[in-house]
């Protein structure tokens, strides 16, 4: 069976309006008897003190004639809340004649307020004087008491209704609040899911719950930004690898003969001739074109690769600076920091040493001042998950870490994004040929590495390159003990 | 000498490499395509296929694992441009041709280069094979 769906708001009130009709006829029903209680008892307590006053004035004049005892009786009816005064003296039924409620022979005394109903409080009362006892019959006037008390069980209706109306006011508000936050973000989510995830979220609400999802949510939003622009860059990549590695493939087609026929040429001619100079021209200018489509494959990683041997990696990070400093013009700073016995990586040690040659060669590029300099430092590290998760290649590990600084010129977002495509160059056209970085990038992928890269404008670009480690099982050594 | 057989699509590369290898003593027979190169192997026989491995209807792949079934000791070298090249099924992304060329060496070649070679290279292979 389908779950039933209802909104947050609908429940909401559906739980309060349920809590409401429990509790309020309950509330009402509550306060009435009490309320209904405390006038009965001042009634009550009203009614015998008048009582007693009249009973206690009548045994002064239990020996006068009855006619003046009549007279004190109607002067009782007189005050107001008495409707019934009779006495009983020696026999004899003295009654007063504004008496409207009820005679002597059904008279029947009251315990309680409102057991009558005629709306009559009966109390009867001894008179006793020195020699003489009568007893004493009064009808007190419930009406006013009973008309009070429905005067206030309106005003309790009246506040549990403006109470009710409060409620319900306070309701709307509430879910308005809560549920506003809720439905934007919603709202927001879907635009997500559906691909539109470039607005930042943010939320003015005060309440914690929405505050934390809403930044869950733009933590997730700025992950999944960050992850869609890396995928989106190494697609990019990967296709411009597919396509130079077309072209090359054709390139490397017309190259062949080219490369054969020149040679061919060459041997034709006698050594020394004109023609035989330019066609040697011609020979190393195929060579270089051979190189170029060799690093473009490098960087597709398309070259007919030499295995990977397991090795120490300080002594080939190490020959490859030498080969750099050699390189370098003799004023340019290279401050070089590599610790020893690091350990051990699987690599192509040539692709290695171009890998760092390429590096210093760009950071040389980029240096404008003459106090800059360059950096190359090589370390071991170990990447927890949390760096992992903030890179595409790097899992949780042991790594090598190269790092080539520079404190050049540094580059903008534009050629950060683009700095690994072949043939993309910030350098005048014939100065460079865009393959440098390219080469980089298709010798971290083809070692299970990963690049990375700091820059500001103006104040330099550090590369990092990651490198698993090969770590050798430790209890191999014991066990061989 | 040796009698030499090449089997390349693409005419300028068939033609240039038969000029180095008749340089070099050969006798050389070309065939532009697997069917044709497989056909002048029956007939006239060969010492040595050199065989282009991306060819349209057999490939270069094909041709070894068919050259093997008839003459298990024929000396094979397999050549082919470095790079990528669209699959011949039609799947997506490129297939590299180093791919290619493995699947040629498993297949049974005994030799394999990538273009573009130099003649010395092609010259040394083709010596170490005829003599092994």
């Amino acid at each position: 069976m389908a779950k039933r769906l209802t909104t947050l708001s609908s429940r909401l009130v559906l739980i309060v309006l349920l809590i409401h009709a429990v509790l309020l006829p309950a509330l009402f029903v509550a306060l009435s008897a009490v309320v209904k209680q405390n006038m009965a008892d001042s009634f009550v307590d009203y009614a015998r003190v008048q009582g007693r006053l009249l009973a206690d004035g009548l045994e002064l004049e239990l020996d006068k004639p009855q006619s003046v005892l009549v007279a004190h009786l109607d002067s009782a009816i007189l005050g107001g809340r008495i409707v019934h005064a009779s006495m009983q003296h020696s026999d004899i039924e003295i009654t007063s004649s504004l008496t409207t409620q009820s005679d002597l022979a059904t008279f029947n005394e009251d315990f309680e307020f409102g057991e009558h109903d005629d709306q009559t409080y009966y109390l009867s009362l001894p008179v006793v004087s020195a020699n003489d006892t009568a007893l004493l019959y009064l009808g007190f006037d419930e009406s006013l008491t009973q008309d009070n008390f429905e005067d206030v069980q309106r005003s309790i209706i009246l506040i549990i209704v403006a109470y009710l109306l409060i409620v319900i006011v306070a309701m709307i508000y509430l879910s308005a609040t809560m549920t506003q936050p809720l439905n934007w973000l919603q709202r927001a989510s879907r635009a997500i899911a559906s691909g539109d995830y470039h607005k930042k979220l943010e939320t003015d609400s005060r309440l914690l719950e929405i505050h934390d999802l809403t930044l869950d949510l733009e933590r997730m939003r700025s992950n999944l930004v960050k992850v869609n622009a890396r995928l989106r860059h190494a697609q990019r990549l990967e296709s411009l690898g597919t396509l130079a590695g077309g072209v090359a493939h054709e390139f490397n087609n017309v190259l062949q003969p080219l490369l054969l026929y020149t040679e061919l040429a060459l041997e034709d001619l006698p050594d020394g001739s004109p023609i035989a100079s330019n066609m040697e021209r011609v020979l190393e200018l195929a060579n270089r074109a051979k190189g170029l489509s060799k690093q473009i494959l490098t960087f597709g990683r398309l070259g007919d690769d030499v295995e990977l041997t397991v090795m120490p990696v300080t002594p080939v990070v190490e020959e490859a600076v030498t080969m750099i400093r050699a390189l370098l013009p003799a004023n340019v700073d290279l401050r070089v920091d590599i610790d020893s016995g690091i350990g051990d990586v699987r690599c192509d040690p040539a692709q290695i040493q171009q890998l760092v040659v390429n590096l210093c060669n760009n950071a040389f590029q980029a240096l404008v001042t003459s106090d800059a300099h360059i950096g190359v430092s090589l370390m071991s590290t170990t990447v927890d998950s949390k760096q992992a998760a903030q890179h595409h290649n790097l899992h949780a590990g042991e790594y090598v870490v190269l790092d080539v600084t520079d404190t050049g010129r540094g580059m903008d977002a534009e050629t950060v994004e683009r700095v690994y495509e072949p043939f993309f160059t910030t350098q005048e056209v014939g100065e460079g040929t865009g393959l440098g970085l390219s080469v980089v990038h298709g010798i971290v992928r083809r070692h299970d590495g990963e690049i990375s890269l700091n820059s500001k404008l103006g104040e330099g670009t550090s590369f990092r390159v990651y490198l698993p480690r090969v770590v050798v099982a430790g209890n191999n050594e014991h066990e061989q003990r | 000498m040796a009698n030499i057989l090449i089997i390349d699509d693409e005419k300028d590369i068939r033609v240039v490499l038969k000029e180095v290898l008749r340089r070099a003593g050969y006798d050389v027979t070309l065939a532009a395509n697997g069917r044709d190169g497989l056909e002048k192997l029956a007939a006239d026989g060969a010492d040595m296929v050199i065989t282009d491995v991306i060819m349209p209807g057999i490939d270069g792949v094909a041709m070894v694992q068919q050259i093997r079934e008839t003459y298990p000791d024929m000396p094979i070298i397999v050549i082919s441009g470095g790079g990528n090249v669209a699959p011949m099924e039609y799947e997506p992304g490129a297939i590299s041709t180093s791919a290619y060329l493995a699947s040629a060496t498993i297949a049974g070649a005994n030799r394999t280069l990538t273009k573009p070679f130099e003649r010395q290279e092609l010259l040394d292979a083709v010596r170490a094979q005829l003599d092994a």
